[in-house]
């Protein structure tokens, strides 16, 4: 059922990315809230299907996006296995982890993207890429990440309901 | 006898009083016995009046006070719904300036054929500059296609779906569209940047290039139509011991605004690598 949930939620989040955060932008860096909502689910107590989720919204991100086919699946992919690990070790303080989650997860997927652009033959000014592009994208991030948190997480919770010791 | 003569000396008596009463009345010399007669009449009915003036509001105002905020509640309703109606038709008076620009763009070139489409998103990538439009390959689109807006060149097709299409715009990064400087007719490469800025390259040393010089497209290597119009050069860098000038650009075309474009549907791009030479191997 939640792998299920994940192509409609993650259809809204790429929809909603494409229409909407990208001409949102700070400096030149947007939010990414597809990515957002990946570290959301995979941090979820319950939740085990972090993986399938990460998967499914980096292929929806890979079809919507201009980069190479496989950029964004590989990085959200990396950014899940950070986020269980995270909920694992973190499970008190989750917040915290979903929010260092962010931080590495834009930083990856940033990497990952700047690596397949000097691939394809264009180089990119390093420092002017994280002064325009990187660091107003992990604000933005940042200040996104809380919101699309207490929203999954009201939904995991309805797919998972908490469990009472009589 | 004496009980008759009484009662008709009493009914004479007020016959006569009622006959003269009337005479004086009719002769208008009653008035003021009349207004002081009758002033404690008017002041009780006055008290009278408004005892139950203020009586029947007290039961009927519940009433209206639900009535009128019934109809404050309608008003509100229609005045949102008006609101809304204001809002669609200022979007659309917006879209049919656009597209009257549009429309005015393709009649001053005449020798291409155009297809609009609408800017439905951009790519979610902050390292690539690429919108979507709503048309693709079955509306015609093919790659490579050149986009323009009312103001000059934007990019061209990058990729094609059944119903929708990719545009790299011309500040992508890894752009570069053979130019000519109007009016030197100098040739240069026009190259996009992380930032959305644009700037050329490889202007030659002995060309004369000046801010307010305009760019148009020069059609070598085939990708774009030639005698587009791009830009405007507005600082040129030049230096005697580099092999080349280059310039900053100011594009015609305002690509943070970008709602509705125009495909020239009737330019294919010409493959010129099979005419490269390859170099032979030793």
């Amino acid at each position: 059922m939640s792998i299920l949930l994940a192509i409609p939620v993650l259809s809204i989040a790429t929809i909603l990315q494409s229409a909407v955060i990208s001409r949102m932008p700070l400096l030149h860096g947007t939010a990414d809230i597809i990515l957002l909502t990946i570290i959301a689910w995979a941090v979820q107590e319950d939740v085990e299907t972090g993986w399938q989720w990460g998967l499914i919204g980096g292929f929806l991100a890979d079809f919507t996006s201009g980069l190479p086919f496989g950029v964004y699946t590989i990085s959200y992919l990396l950014t899940t296995g950070l986020a269980i690990a995270l909920r694992k070790r973190i499970w008190k303080l989750i917040v915290l982890g979903q929010l260092f989650a962010t931080v590495v997860g834009t930083l990856l997927t940033h990497a990952a993207s700047l690596l397949a652009v000097f691939i394809q033959g264009t180089n990119l000014p390093l420092r002017e890429v994280l002064e325009t592009i990187t660091l107003p994208s992990i604000f933005l991030n940042l200040l996104f990440t809380i919101p699309v948190y207490i929203l999954i997480q009201e939904i995991a919770l309805r797919l998972h309901p908490e469990e009472i010791a009589i | 006898m004496k009980r008759r003569f009484p009662s008709i000396i009493r009914n004479i008596v007020f016959s006569l009083l009622t006959i003269g009463l009337l005479a004086l009345a009719l002769g208008g010399y009653i008035g003021p016995l009349s207004r002081l007669a009758l002033a404690p009449l008017v002041a009780a009915q006055t008290w009278a009046s408004k005892q139950y003036q203020g009586l029947e509001d007290f039961i009927t105002a519940p009433r209206d006070v639900t009535v009128i905020r019934q109809q404050n509640a309608n008003l509100e309703a229609e005045n949102a719904h008006l609101q809304a109606q204001i809002v669609t038709l200022q979007q659309q008076l917006t879209e049919y300036e656009i597209l009257a620009a549009l429309l005015d763009f393709a009649r001053a070139h005449p020798e291409h054929q155009y297809l609009g489409a609408t800017v439905i998103g951009r790519d979610i990538s902050p390292f690539l500059h690429y919108v979507i439009i709503n048309r693709g390959s079955d509306d015609g689109l093919r790659r490579g296609m050149p986009i323009v807006t009312q103001n000059g060149l934007a990019g061209r097709v990058s990729q094609v779906t059944a119903k929708s299409a990719r545009i790299q715009l011309i500040t992508d990064p890894s752009v570069k569209v053979n130019v000519r400087i109007q009016p030197s007719r100098s040739e240069a490469i026009l190259t996009g940047s992380i930032t959305g800025e644009v700037s050329l390259e490889q202007i030659p040393q002995n060309a004369k290039v000046n801010p307010g010089n305009l760019i148009l497209t020069s059609g070598l290597g085939g990708n774009y139509p030639p005698n587009i119009i791009v830009g405007q050069v507005t600082s040129v860098k030049s230096q005697e011991y580099a092999l080349f000038q280059s310039a900053s650009v100011q594009p015609v075309s305002d690509f943070s605004e970008l709602e509705i474009v125009l495909v020239i549907i009737n330019f294919n791009p010409i493959e010129i690598e099979p005419l490269l030479p390859v170099p032979k191997t030793p």
